[in-house]
């Protein structure tokens, strides 16, 4: 009996040994030259919301300054592991999405928010919630559920690259599910009226909290800038059928400049860069 | 969220619960909590005092818009009141109209978050409020709930209510900055995001919670046929909300994703610990909309006691969000009361009010408007209090499953 309890304590003891020198190895191990994001294709394919996504995600890792490709794939959704792009292929692991990535690098020692104290970390979290709740959730709203620009913009985009009849299927069977998430949060009887001034109120309040700082948190940038400048930079210079959004976001002026300063820090300075030449062209282009 | 200019008015400071002007009935529309420890205290008993305030101020009612569609009852609605549990009034002494909210079920937040968010708010900022209980939904106004009825103008979601009482002046963020504001817009987002997937798992979907306390409390004020199909339909539709929205790859099953639900809510709950810090209130001295957010969504976990309480063994180990629920508790929700019965009662007239206050509290907590409802045919509609009052027996079990 005692024999195999201590057998038992001690497969437990090299178990977790093995575990903690495992985390330890990973943890370890520093930024590899081939890092790589992955999003769908650029000037045919990607849509509002995963272009925002994946800027938020690029401007981090600039922030954060991790050297990373950004790789153009038709199919990018379905490599990810959580189905959303983007997602970064970092050695050996595949992490999707601005929250677990922002753990990931934390957990490789890079981290912008240390300096915060944790009532700032936590007006942090809750204004990267605000974000996620209000402009995502009024961009898929827009481009899923507002019949005009789906007609027009998403069905011609999202399934670009695939031959008829698959185009046609995959899209109404993502509109089919974001329609399905709106209803159950409470999004699908609100018109478009509705959740521009949704927009509004978030810019709003966002502009209110900026103020004339140059980020939100004093003189570093953080994750929650990286994310807001993802979603108003994108918001500002995408075509849609209106531009209603973007006069949204233009009345806030400080919001602009903020956009304008993070990009010409971040962005401008990689001229060579593919992702830096594909921010600013997407200024001039049309998503039609 | 910036506050509204006032250009001059004084607002009645909601430091203690209520304006100078309507204490005498806003006291009894707000009634007193019996035992104060669970959540039917929060609402007024209905009967009390309504008969004697009717008869002082008769017909000051103003018709709601003849633009809505005739609900079965709605111009029955003094007779109603009369028989009632449910309606109370108060005058609003400024514009002479009458304020009515009826709070029941809504369809997108959890109902008692709601319910006690918006009893908290119009504490903080000094509005009159009545509760109005409706057992049954379609005599709302909009059908679409709670909803606050003011003169002519009704307005049905939380978001709006609380805009609709700012522009009546009735406001708690008067003091506010700019930035203070926008921090009360991203914690409401942080609150909506992380910690209703798990209040909302807490009462409708863990079962144990569900069978033994949800299910019993709603239906047993629901009419029969529906009190076997709403509550299940409420749950059903509580995890679809969760499933859709956490439910994503990679979690599979719906166990990750109650663990990750609730991982989320106990951070949840540690950032507003954090920054409550040891301030009464959010911002400051006097308690805003951001308390009432908080207030509104922390009161149910802290105050239902569940067989399963992870969240509220959670809560409970952080002890001034514990303090922060417990001062507003006692300053603004237990009012002692004039008019109401003597400190002498004895044992069976507490419990006979603590059951009228759960029974009053549960028709707050009921159905959701929905399509079929509205076609389905009309239901007269029930004189419930009696029924329960007699029915002392059979209701005391979930009471005393209850009350701490």
């Amino acid at each position: 009996m005692r024999i195999k309890r201590d057998c038992k304590k001690m497969e437990q003891e090299i178990h977790t040994s093995f575990i903690f020198s495992a985390i330890n190895i990973l943890a370890a191990e520093p930024w590899p030259e081939n890092a790589a994001l992955y999003q769908q294709l650029k000037e045919e394919q990607i849509l509002l919301s995963d272009n925002a996504s994946s800027l938020a995600v690029q401007a981090f890792l600039q922030m954060c300054n991790l050297p990373v490709r950004v790789i153009c794939r038709a199919n990018a959704e379905y490599m990810s592991p959580s189905g959303k792009v983007p997602f970064i292929h970092v050695g050996n692991q595949v992490v999707s999405e601005l929250g677990p990535i922002v753990q990931f690098v934390k957990a490789k020692g890079h981290s912008l928010s240390d300096g915060l104290d944790e009532v700032q970390k936590a007006e942090m979290k809750a204004y990267m919630e605000l974000v996620n709740n209000m402009l995502l959730t009024a961009e898929l709203y827009l481009q899923w559920c507002d019949d005009v620009t789906v007609e027009e913009i998403t069905y011609p985009r999202y399934g670009s690259p695939y031959p008829w009849p698959l185009n046609r299927i995959l899209s109404y069977q993502k509109q089919w599910e974001v329609r399905r998430k709106m209803k159950a949060i409470g999004w699908a009887g609100k018109t478009l009226e509705q959740v521009l001034e949704d927009v509004d109120q978030c810019c709003h309040a966002l502009s209110q909290r900026l103020g004339t700082q140059p980020y939100f948190f004093n003189k570093q940038p953080t994750e929650l800038d990286a994310l807001v400048f993802g979603h108003l930079f994108t918001i500002l210079t995408t075509q849609l059928i209106t531009d209603e959004l973007s006069e949204k976001v233009k009345n806030y002026s400080n919001l602009t400049a903020f956009c304008r300063r993070i990009e010409q820090q971040y962005f401008e300075g990689h001229e060579k860069d593919s992702s830096t030449t594909a921010a600013h062209s997407s200024k001039r282009s049309l998503l039609r | 969220m910036g506050c509204p200019g006032g250009g001059g008015v004084t607002l009645p400071r909601a430091i203690h619960g209520k304006p100078a002007w309507c204490h005498g009935l806003v006291d009894t529309a707000f009634g007193h909590p019996a035992g104060g420890d669970d959540l039917t205290g929060l609402l007024r008993p209905g009967g009390f005092g309504l008969r004697e305030r009717q008869a002082a101020r008769p017909a000051a009612r103003s018709p709601l818009p003849a633009a809505r569609s005739p609900l079965p009852g709605h111009e029955a609605r003094p007779h109603l009141l009369a028989d009632g549990p449910q309606f109370p009034r108060v005058f609003n002494a400024t514009s002479g109209a009458l304020f009515y909210a009826f709070l029941t079920h809504c369809e997108q937040v959890f109902s008692p978050a709601l319910q006690s968010l918006l009893q908290a708010y119009a504490k903080f900022s000094g509005a009159p409020l009545i509760v109005n209980t409706i057992n049954n939904c379609r005599r709302a106004p909009k059908g679409d709930l709670p909803v606050l009825v003011s003169e002519d103008t009704v307005v049905s979601q939380p978001a709006k209510i609380l805009n609709f009482l700012r522009r009546q002046k009735y406001n708690a963020d008067y003091d506010l900055s700019a930035k203070q504001g926008a921090d009360t817009l991203a914690y409401i987002a942080l609150l909506e995001e992380k910690l209703l997937p798990a209040l909302l798992h807490t009462f409708w979907i863990e079962s144990e919670n569900y069978c033994s306390v949800t299910k019993p409390w709603f239906a047993s004020r629901i009419a029969f046929p529906l009190s076997l199909y709403l509550p299940g339909k409420m749950s059903r539709e509580a995890l679809n909300r969760i499933l859709l929205t956490k439910g994503g790859p990679p979690l599979y099953s719906l166990t990750e994703v109650e663990a990750q639900i609730y991982r989320d809510a106990k951070e949840c709950l540690n950032l507003l610990s954090k920054r409550l810090g040891t301030s009464q209130f959010f911002f400051g001295d006097t308690p805003t909309t951001l308390d009432a957010f908080v207030f509104g969504f922390l009161a149910p976990i802290y105050k239902v006691c569940f067989p399963r309480v992870q969240l509220q063994e959670h809560l409970k180990q952080l002890p001034n969000l514990c303090r922060f629920c417990d001062d507003i508790l006692t300053c603004y929700f237990r009012l002692t009361v004039s008019g109401h019965s003597p400190a002498g009662q004895d044992t069976a007239d507490a419990n006979l009010q603590k059951l009228t206050q759960l029974v009053n509290k549960e028709s707050n907590l009921i159905e959701k408007m929905d399509d079929n409802l509205r076609k389905s045919p009309q239901h007269p509609p029930r004189k419930l209090t009696t029924l329960k009052l007699a029915a002392g027996g059979e209701e005391s079990s979930p009471m005393s499953r209850l009350s701490p």
